[in-house]
């Protein structure tokens, strides 16, 4: 397999491990990652043990399989980049536009200074993977200089002249053998769900509330940086959902919401935790015990709550129609974590327009025969672009694809 | 049956061994790279990975066989539920198995079907239950509802909807008349008389009600479960098995077919409950991991862990450890190089000090324990702590630590270890003698040790070690272990900085030479 090249589109956990996997094949990987910063969404993920024990959620797997594929030799890298067109004559030829290197990897250091400089909020963004090198990088949106050239602190205070912000975008085209779209998801954006979410400040969604234990190792509130003595998750928001047409369930929340559940009640045992859910999905191979031990940490309410109220004090009243006594009940939490489900990734139209695949009636990427991904003429599909998808569940898919790939390749 | 398809194209020998007379295998036999061999029964299995010996046993007559990989690929394996609904099997009240048959033999359901007009489905009461037995649940409904017009009930508790196409199933089932009575807390009554319907009794959380059901049939879920061979597996192949007694360790690091051992992988409905779809990943992936290592190209060249032969007395303690089970015992006890993942457990336990691994000797990590000078003259005490980080987990923390700008202390000196179960007692008293004030073992989290118990040594490494220093009057607090994960950079900063605390209030350790 010395001379085949794969190009893998997508830097999240399904083409990490699919590119280190084709890699220990002998075949030379093109990864081609649309953000600055690889290992999805998943490499932002706390840690979510509880009692010292490990409760399988998978997170640290991300940065394993993205230190892998960092390492491996055969494995090249392309991050900020997307593919603009792509043609296969007997080969793929795919051509690649990158993003500037605003951040020099060579000369940076991470030492933060630019981050801790810029006085403009999201401007200058930080990784979650030590591996992901340059740590740091610079948004195109929100940074002032390319707005009205009014600041360029960053690049001037920078201690090691990494940062040259009028550097271009580059152009590459790269040959494969073979194409894998693994683009992943896109979180459910709950700013159009009655629950005040970017209104309120105190509504966060559950991949942030992730985030955010990773970052500081607990919860706060993010009005006050307080810790909040009463927390609510509310299931199910934009999944299962007959409105919006996602006839599906995300498959991740209930294990994410839960766990974190579990070890808020370990960190910060004064927090109260009320759960809102429809029906609670199994998750790991230990469910029933866990499922049992945590129904005595965290209040489980069978309700999808109807609205939420910020009241003067910026507490959030949520309302819920009980089904005990059929009344609309009110409850008072500190902080609302929803839990937004798994929608198809933003980029899939464009996937189909170059590649010639389809979509299914939901906007995921289509499954072939039920099971077989996308192999049309070799271009080969992995991870949550075909629908939810946990961690465990996307290496596994990610090897199931590169073993087709790997039998295309070698009857080709 | 899926794992050998998809070997057929690539000229590599297959063995299939089964215990059955018949396997769906024979379809097979005219491929010259397939033995099939039925009416089988494993003994052992010895070597490693690229050259197994399995002895086996087929008529009556030892037989042997040299394999490179092993894949572990039985069906599944279910129990019926009768007992956690307080019901008896009889000619009305049957498993979802044996609906699926009914509903697959047309001769057969035309007579049974035609006399019935009520089903009930119990599922998820005293187990919760799930998506793989959900979307039987919903499938056997739907096809009563549509093909049988026949009025379908599914009484549960928590509906399983995680899996491919399920909460689309459902509203298909509901669209087609399936009526869903969901429990939260209570659980309906079912009274089971000889000779009469089955009643259910039970009150419905939405409509605040009570409602009695009396079915033509009730189908009772079924619970998937390890078949009566894992335990023979387990014990012949030496691999770890999981809480519900599955061949495959609850690990992370095993995802997804892979086991404790290097070259055996299990996949299917051996190693977990899987939808049918995933069966056919999990058989794509065993596939792949056994190509992986027939081509060799992950085999790490770095020296292996070895076995001094005139200091070995045989003892056994690194083969009772050995989580790759890479120890050979014949003549002379010896690590199997291409099973020996440089764990160290090894030779930090040998009571001889006889299996020995480079870089991961005291001697040589003591080289690195090195105390500034700079500290050892600074006027305010600065503690010097020594932490021996597993790589894997604490070690990586650490850069990200550094790298997410987290203030460490300026005594802390990390030492990397390739498994916190390397650590010894020697480790632990070269760092004291080489001036350290603190001595800090990080490992991973229980159950996410990539040699399995690595952790748990170490565990019983300190605790061995602090209750010797409270015995002569030592501060055990100077010794401490923690669990970390290598994305928990937080709690990296949080525990070494508590540690500094302790040490200070403690003041230099009295071993501390200058």
């Amino acid at each position: 397999m010395k001379d085949k090249s794969v190009l893998i589109i997508g830097g999240g956990v399904a083409g990490l491990c699919a590119s280190v996997e084709l890699a220990n094949l002998g075949v030379h990987v093109e990864l081609v990652e649309k953000t600055n910063f690889l290992g999805g969404h998943a490499i932002g993920y706390a840690c979510k043990a509880i009692n010292d024990t490990c409760v399988k959620c998978g997170a640290c797997m991300v940065e394993e399989k993205l230190q892998s594929a960092v390492n491996h030799p055969d494995v090249k890298i392309l991050t900020g980049s997307q593919v603009k067109s792509i043609f296969k004559n007997g080969r793929f030829s795919a051509g690649i536009r990158q993003q500037p290197w605003y951040i020099d990897p060579q000369k940076c250091t991470n030492c933060g200074l630019c981050l801790d400089r810029c006085p403009a909020d999201g401007a200058v963004l930080q990784g979650f993977s030590k591996n992901n090198i340059p740590f740091y990088a610079i948004s195109d949106e929100k940074c002032l200089y390319f707005k009205d050239k009014s600041c360029s602190i960053c690049g001037d205070e920078c201690p090691e002249k990494a940062i040259d912000l009028d550097r271009d975008a580059l152009e590459y085209s790269i040959k494969a053998d073979a194409v894998l779209v693994a683009i992943g998801f896109k979180p459910f954006n709950p700013k159009d769900k009655p629950y005040g979410y970017g209104v309120f400040k105190n509504v966060v969604t559950g991949l942030e509330l992730e985030r955010m234990i990773k970052r500081v190792g607990g919860v706060k509130k993010p009005n006050d940086n307080k810790i909040p003595t009463k927390i609510a998750f509310i299931q199910c928001v934009g999944s299962r959902d007959a409105k919006l047409n996602h006839l599906w369930c995300s498959k991740i929340c209930c294990g994410s919401a839960l766990r974190m559940a579990r070890l808020i009640k370990e960190r910060q045992p004064e927090t109260e935790i009320t759960f809102f859910y429809m029906d609670v999905q199994t998750f790991g191979k230990d469910f029933e015990q866990f499922y049992k031990d945590v129904q005595k940490e965290v209040q489980m309410i069978r309700a999808i709550p109807g609205d939420i109220y910020e009241m003067d004090d910026q507490r959030l009243k949520v309302n819920y129609v009980d089904n005990h006594s059929h009344n609309t009940l009110e409850e008072v939490f500190d902080l609302v974590a929803l839990s937004i489900g798994i929608t198809p990734c933003e980029d899939v139209q464009s996937m189909v327009g170059l590649l010639g695949i389809a979509s299914d009636k939901f906007g995921f990427l289509e499954t072939i025969n039920d099971r077989v991904s996308v192999s049309k003429n070799g271009v080969f599909s992995a991870g949550a672009v075909r629908g939810p998808k946990n961690i465990s569940d996307t290496i596994a898919d990610a090897g199931s694809a590169v073993w087709k790939i790997f039998k295309y390749l070698s009857f080709k | 049956m899926a794992v050998a398809e998809e070997f057929l194209t690539t000229g590599m020998e297959i063995v299939i061994a089964t215990r059955d007379k018949t396997c769906g295998f024979e379809g097979f036999a005219d491929f010259d790279a397939f033995q099939i061999l039925t009416e089988t029964r494993l003994i052992s299995c010895k070597g490693s990975v690229g050259n197994f010996i399995i002895q086996a046993i087929k008529n009556n007559k030892l037989i042997k066989l040299s394999v490179g990989g092993i894949i572990i690929a039985e069906e599944d394996q279910r129990t019926s539920n009768f007992l956690l609904y307080g019901l008896n099997a009889s000619s009305n009240v049957i498993t979802l198995s044996q609906m699926k048959k009914v509903l697959g033999d047309s001769s057969f359901n035309k007579n049974i079907l035609s006399k019935i007009k009520k089903v009930v489905f119990l599922t998820g009461f005293g187990k919760e239950s799930m998506p793989v037995i959900a979307k039987e649940v919903m499938l056997s409904s739907l096809v009563l509802q549509k093909d049988f017009n026949l009025q379908t009930y599914i009484l549960t508790k928590n509906l399983k909807v995680a899996g491919d196409g399920l909460e689309s199933l459902y509203r298909e089932t509901k669209k087609a008349g399936t009526i869903y009575i969901k429990f939260t807390d209570a659980v309906p009554d079912i009274h089971q008389k000889e000779g009469e319907h089955i009643r259910i009794e039970f009150f419905d959380e939405i409509t605040s009600k009570n409602f009695r059901l009396s079915p033509d049939m009730t189908v009772v879920d079924e619970t998937i479960v390890p078949s009566r061979y894992t335990t023979d597996f387990a014990k012949i192949f030496h691999i770890e098995r999981d809480v519900n007694g599955f061949v495959q360790a609850d690990n992370v690091h095993r995802y997804s077919v892979l086991t404790n051992r290097k070259g055996i992988m299990v996949a299917g409905p051996s190693r977990d409950i899987l939808a049918d779809d995933d069966q056919k990943v999990d058989a794509e992936n065993a596939a792949l991991a056994v190509t992986g290592h027939a081509s060799g190209e992950t085999e790490t060249k770095a020296e292996k862990a070895q076995v001094s032969e005139g200091e070995c007395i045989r003892c056994l303690t690194c083969y009772r450890l050995c989580p790759y089970h890479a120890i050979t015992l014949n003549t002379q006890v010896k690590v199997e190089p291409n099973a020996c993942e440089r764990c160290g457990i090894c030779a930090a336990h040998c009571p001889r000090k006889a299996v020995r691994i480079t870089d991961l000797e005291p001697c040589a990590i003591t080289d690195l324990i090195t105390i500034d000078t700079d500290m050892l003259s600074s006027k305010t005490f600065m503690p010097f702590i020594v932490a021996f980080c597993c790589r894997r987990s604490a070690a990586q923390a650490r850069d990200l630590a550094i790298c997410m700008g987290h203030r460490l202390p300026q005594g802390l000196k990390v030492v990397e270890v390739p498994c916190s179960g390397a650590v010894s007692y020697d480790h632990v008293f070269a760092a004291l003698d080489n001036n350290a004030d603190g001595v800090m073992v990080l490992t991973c989290h229980k159950g996410n040790c990539h040699s399995e118990y690595g952790n748990i040594y170490a565990e019983q490494t300190v605790e061995y070690v602090q209750e010797r220093f409270s015995r002569i009057g030592f501060e055990k607090e100077r010794l401490l272990i923690k669990t970390l994960a290598s994305n928990m950079e937080t709690e990296f900063s949080q525990i070494v900085n508590r540690f500094e605390e302790t040490i200070v209030k403690l003041g230099p350790s009295r071993l501390k030479k200058n």
